[in-house]
């Protein structure tokens, strides 16, 4: 079904394309070609490096006749089986009606308004920390209509199971006195396989995020529910804050405190889920999370993220450092430790009863911009 | 027709690049007079550009491209160099809103974070959006006529207004006494310490006014620093659709 989702959109393509008058001397190719050597340490003492490589490719075609072409390839390395793979990030043809944008393909989704988690997104995990994951990237239909220069109501079709299980969502945003509020409904499709049966889940999520003096506030309320009379509920807080040294450097604050039903963890965090902890998966998990981050110069920055378990007090602690070398040339490096007693969060366990936790992560490498 | 502010990344470059070639007398004109002066020349319908940001740290220089449009207080930037390509910025009136390319999302700024250096740069997103008046926002004064590269210029300091919420409180220009063109312009803390130094390199007659194509920002806590800001490419009153300056048109 994918498969013939891809095509139909294809197809749409290149009759647009084609039936134009858009130069191909004007279709550019760039993206952002990513080395990185990546190690990770266990409890017991085991070590292993390896080094990733990944490829993010996009071809720029300028609008044409209110359509609007995006195509980004993202070649990587799988970490499974250490072989080179392939997935499209964008592939999606748009068009602009007067008063209606449609888009038709494989295009990003996600609903961040600059919370480091956000509880109340198309797709739970979408963005984690600022870092993007697979999730964002679906197979869709989204209409798009706005209603004046800040308010909107976007409904999207998602198709990441094929057509029978169709992921609904419709989503409103507005400013009101400065803030910058959304209002969204999902319906999750019911997952069917031979092992397991997910029925169908739905969530309510409110959203809002502006100013109260010199401070960044936002918060997010999600209603989670299978039947509408029993649901729970999902809490997000959050306020930052920039302070500015005589020297003119800057230091950035970010406060954010997360409560929600455990169960929702594991998409909600991505690949930093180190699950399997002591915590009642029909209880809620409270997390807190900071970011601190200052700028050296105009080319180099140093942050530290941190994410703790308020049931439990694990931890993890995630410094960052970044310079941009030349125009196109960018060093990073990261670091995670997770701390924690045994079987919490974040600390030391087993994750399926299988695989070891890690003690800590690295990783250091070199973006190339073109 | 209502005449505004435009946007030419950016407000305080604005405010001392354009200038008339009318001459005036300077013994019958107020510091007022001279600032009008100066910044009736600043004001357009429409504007739409492209331009270079070139940001330098010591012997490291960075350089950003963009195109701009700006429309009464509204505007909309685009980076088009490699790494920021597709990063565009909206400002409607006071709130300004970015728009992250791969991700395809667009996030409102929090306030706090106007005073920071746009994309790296000297110049912060509060520059950028000052677009009021300055006779709006300070008191100006004569304080001195001098000399200025080869040029007999005004010397005006404006104080900020009492009440009136603005990014520097004291700024001094010089301003061409001939061609009302500011050439140079410092801001001041309100402690007295310089923040911020903007000095004309070039000047150039497009479609009929004096245009600064290529100026300077130092930020003056820093050192062995700057932000050379050129306009390669630069036309007025052209028409812009209401809509794009709107979220929608940020996608």
């Amino acid at each position: 079904m994918k498969k013939y989702f891809s095509i139909i959109t294809l197809t749409m393509m290149f009759i647009s394309f084609f039936t134009t008058t858009t130069s191909f001397a004007k279709v550019d190719i760039g993206g952002e070609l990513n080395i990185t050597l990546s190690g990770v340490l266990f409890r017991e003492g085991e070590a292993l490096a390896y080094p990733q490589g990944s490829l993010d490719l996009e071809l720029y075609i300028p609008p044409f006749d209110n359509n609007q072409i995006k195509s980004a390839a993202y070649l990587y390395t799988n970490p499974t089986t250490g072989q080179m793979d392939f997935m499209f990030k964008k592939l999606y043809f748009r068009h602009k009606f007067d008063k209606l944008q449609l888009t038709v393909g494989r295009q990003p989704i996600s609903w961040s308004f600059g919370s480091m988690l956000n509880p109340v997104d198309f797709s739970l995990g979408s963005v984690v920390m600022d870092e993007e994951t697979g999730s964002k990237y679906q197979n869709a239909i989204e209409a798009y209509y706005p209603i004046n220069w800040n308010s909107s109501i976007t409904a999207i079709a998602a198709f990441s199971n094929g057509f029978k299980n169709v992921k609904w969502a419709i989503r409103g945003r507005t400013t009101l006195e400065g803030y910058d509020l959304t209002l969204n409904y999902v319906r999750e499709a019911e997952q069917n396989s031979t092992e397991t049966m997910i029925p169908v889940s739905q969530r309510i999520g409110f959203s809002a995020k502006g100013d109260l003096g010199p401070f960044g506030i936002y918060g997010a309320i999600g209603y989670n529910f299978e039947d509408i009379d029993s649901g729970d509920f999902s809490f997000l807080a959050g306020g930052d804050y920039s302070y500015y040294f005589e020297s003119g450097s800057k230091i950035y604050f970010q406060l954010e405190y997360l409560s929600i039903k455990e169960e929702r963890l594991s998409s909600l965090l991505g690949s930093l889920a180190l699950l399997d902890s002591g915590l009642d998966s029909e209880s809620n998990a409270n997390l807190f999370l900071t970011r601190t981050s200052y700028d050296i110069n105009e080319f180099s920055a140093i942050s530290l993220f941190t994410i703790s378990s308020l049931n439990d007090f694990s931890t993890i602690i995630m410094p960052n450092y970044s310079n941009q070398i030349s125009n196109s040339l960018t060093f990073n490096c990261s670091f995670a430790y997770f701390s924690g007693k045994e079987n919490t969060l974040f600390g030391p366990g087993l994750i399926g009863g299988i695989q070891e936790k890690p003690k800590m992560t690295i990783e250091a490498g070199f973006i190339y911009s073109f | 027709m209502q005449k505004v502010k435009g946007f030419l990344l950016i407000g305080i470059i604005m405010s001392i690049l354009c200038s008339s070639l009318m001459v005036i007398t300077a013994a019958e004109m107020t510091a007022e007079e001279i600032i009008n002066k100066r910044d009736d020349n600043e004001y357009f319908d429409t504007a739409q550009m492209e331009a270079e940001m070139i940001i330098a740290s010591g012997s490291r220089i960075i350089t950003k491209t963009m195109v701009a449009m700006t429309d009464k207080k509204n505007s909309l930037a685009e980076f088009t160099n490699p790494q920021d390509r597709g990063t565009k910025f909206l400002k409607r009136e006071d709130d300004l809103w970015m728009f992250f390319p791969d991700a395809e999302e667009i996030i409102k700024i929090s306030g706090h974070m106007l005073n920071q250096g746009m994309m790296g740069s000297d110049f912060s997103y509060q520059d950028v959006m000052e677009s009021d008046k300055l006779t709006d926002l300070y008191d100006f004064e004569i304080i001195k006529e001098e000399e200025l590269d080869g040029r007999l210029c005004y010397v005006l300091e404006g104080i900020a207004k009492e009440g009136v919420k603005v990014s520097y409180y004291r700024r001094v220009s010089w301003v061409d006494k001939e061609r009302f063109i500011g050439l140079k312009e410092e801001l001041y803390a309100q402690s007295g310490r310089i923040l911020k130094e903007t000095k004309v390199n070039k000047i150039e007659e497009i479609e009929g006014r004096l245009i600064a194509v290529d100026s300077v920002m130092e930020n003056k806590l820093r050192k062995d620093t700057y932000t050379q800001f050129i306009i390669t490419q630069i036309s007025f009153n052209p028409e812009i659709p209401e809509e794009t300056f709107s979220l929608q048109n940020l996608r």
